[in-house]
């Protein structure tokens, strides 16, 4: 205060006795600080090391299972794998590439499509109890084992309507498995596009369709994508319901919905491996070493493909 | 195509101080929009009672009132955005040239296109540069491929932002500051032609500098376009606007040219709201 003497409302005196307590005030504060800190400290170093465990817990099995495959599976690598087809139980994957990829893009069409559009309608127009309805069933569409899956596309395609072991059954069943996975974030992603967006759009006079396919879709295309690697990665994955819909065959898969047998990499590894002879256990290590290199493929493709829409994204 | 010669030309004649509302003449007789005892409510609540406003052609008229007040849904509802809001409903008429806005035969898309709207937070879309420009423009099929880069360049000299953004039209319009972005939102709006532009709180989460310069703008802008402009500005709408209605508590309190409601207002609640007792 001693540097404004002009101001007369201000005494001396009780500048100082401002100051006091403020110094007093600091001290205090300073103490207090001191050893909350040490607390904090302490609190801190404990929830990083338990972040740092559950991290390890995660990507240990991760890197033990890849790794073991690629060191079983290199080594003894030939190409001639991915050029002829299985014979008896030995030969190539040929026909098991063929047929995984075939699976893989029909999966991408129909739960991709289904499971897009779903989540289209989940997240603008289903706002009453019905969406609410649906939103659960799609949950518990989730939450079947994929041997339930199988069973009912066994007894539902395969049987009843005589499709036999086909690809069309294999299909139809993976896709319906995986479809919520896709609609879910595609729902969410959707519900994150800032309201601005459409808003913005619709006071510009743009249709509907034009402001979805244009700008929030394009804006919610990362969850969208992530979804479809999800359903895509699961479907590679899974054998369970594919043995019970689409069967097995020696040969190139048959492009036909019915009556089409066909192999795939996930029965080659669930097959071959319990097999006596060293030539099919080695097979198995191959076809999960393809399988492990197709999804990172994907994951790759994926990130590119999302990083080129992003390009003008508000979180750049 | 866009007229900017001559809209550039009433810039220059147009100083950016005071008193623009003095500089043309407007035909109180040509009015562009016109609201008939528009009662809006959600629900069971009634936002707002009975409001009676007529637009001329060409005018800058400023919407002012307390939060609640009922300006944003008035103004939402000039172009129907409040339409997909559940619980909406609407008695009374909007009338654009004398026909109707909720007539059968109007056709939405081509209604927002003729009335548009600027919101507060400025709302780039998540494209190019150009693009946001061109949208409309492409949407509506209101130009030629060839004309794209014309057009481009004409809204954004228009708006002022052309030499900032001239080396960077594919760039990401998030890269801009918040002023330039509305800016933007503003060329993307006038790329359609619109003759009436409805703008909520444009510049209340901009800096001085580019309150200014969006004003100087919408001066500029003013006898090719009709603005309604809801604002909290007192000032703004005091220096903006030709005229200018007062919302207090769901009702229009007053309406008149804007130096008789700040000089002169009939009403003691709009005196205490403009002289800052209230509000």
């Amino acid at each position: 205060m001693s540097e404004l003497p002009n101001n007369p409302s201000s005494p001396q005196s009780q500048s100082d006795a401002d100051r006091l307590n403020f110094e007093t005030l600091s001290k205090l504060v300073e103490v207090q600080g001191i050893k909350s800190n040490t607390t904090r400290g302490f609190k801190a170093r404990i929830a990083w090391s338990l972040s740092y465990l559950t991290l390890l817990l995660v990507i240990t099995p991760a890197v033990l299972i890849v790794g073991h495959v690629v060191l079983q599976a290199l080594p003894h690598f030939q190409f001639s794998v991915l050029t002829s087809n299985t014979t008896g139980l030995g030969g190539g994957l040929k026909n098991e590439i063929a047929g995984t990829l075939v699976i893989v893009l029909g999966v991408l069409v129909i739960a991709g499509g289904l499971g897009i559009l779903s989540g289209i309608y989940l997240s603008n127009y289903a706002k009453n109890k019905f969406g609410n309805f649906l939103r659960s069933s799609s949950e518990v569409l989730a939450g079947i084992p994929s041997i339930v899956f199988g069973y009912v596309g066994y007894i539902a395609l395969v049987v009843h309507f005589h499709w036999g072991f086909s690809l069309g059954a294999g299909l139809i069943t993976l896709s319906l498995m995986v479809v919520p996975y896709v609609s879910k974030t595609t729902e969410v992603a959707l519900r994150q596009v800032p309201s601005g967006y459409s808003e913005g759009g619709e006071a510009l006079g743009l249709s509907e369709g034009y402001i979805l396919r244009r700008i929030t879709l394009k804006s919610a295309l990362p969850g969208v994508v992530t979804g479809i690697i999800v359903a895509v990665a699961i479907a590679t994955g899974e054998t369970a319901p594919l043995l019970y819909t689409a069967g097995y065959s020696q040969n190139l898969p048959k492009l036909a919905v019915t009556h089409s047998p066909l192999g795939y990499l996930t029965y080659a590894v669930w097959t071959f491996y319990n097999q006596p002879s060293k030539a099919a256990v080695q097979l198995s290590y191959d076809a999960a070493f393809l399988l492990i290199v197709g999804v990172v493929l994907l994951i790759v493709i994926s990130r590119i493909v999302v990083s080129a829409s992003q390009k003008h994204s508000e979180n750049r | 195509m866009f007229e900017s010669a001559s809209r550039g030309e009433v810039a220059d004649t147009v100083p950016a101080e005071k008193g623009r509302s003095e500089l043309y003449e407007l035909d109180p007789s040509d009015i562009v929009l016109k609201t008939k005892s528009l009662t809006l409510g959600f629900g069971g609540s009634t936002v707002l009672d009975g409001v009676s406003l007529e637009f001329p052609r060409g005018s800058i008229t400023s919407l002012i009132g307390p939060s609640g007040s009922g300006k944003t849904t008035f103004l939402r509802s000039l172009n129907r955005m409040n339409d997909g809001i559940r619980g909406y409903r609407r008695q009374g008429e909007v009338l654009l040239d004398s026909a109707s806005i909720w007539d059968s035969a109007v056709n939405l898309l081509q209604l927002r296109r003729r009335v548009g709207m600027l919101f507060q937070r400025a709302n780039p879309f998540p494209m190019s540069i150009r693009e946001n420009v061109l949208v409309g423009v492409k949407a509506h099929g209101l130009a030629k491929r060839n004309d794209f880069d014309e057009i481009t360049e004409t809204l954004l000299k228009e708006v002022g932002l052309w030499k900032a953004v001239s080396d960077r039209l594919n760039g990401s319009p998030f890269s801009l500051s918040g002023g330039q972005q509305q800016l933007l939102c503003l060329a993307r709006a006038l790329a359609v032609r619109p003759e009436v532009l409805l703008l909520d709180e444009p510049t209340s989460a901009l800096d001085p500098f580019s309150i200014e310069l969006v004003e100087n703008l919408i001066a500029k802008l003013a006898p090719k376009v009709t603005f309604v402009v809801v604002t909290h500005n007192l000032a703004q709408a005091r220096r903006l606007s030709h005229a200018t209605a007062f919302f207090f508590q769901g009702r229009l309190a007053e309406y008149g040219p804007t130096n008789k409601i700040f000089t002169a207002p009939s009403q003691l609640d709009t005196q205490r709201y403009v002289s800052g007792s209230i509000g």
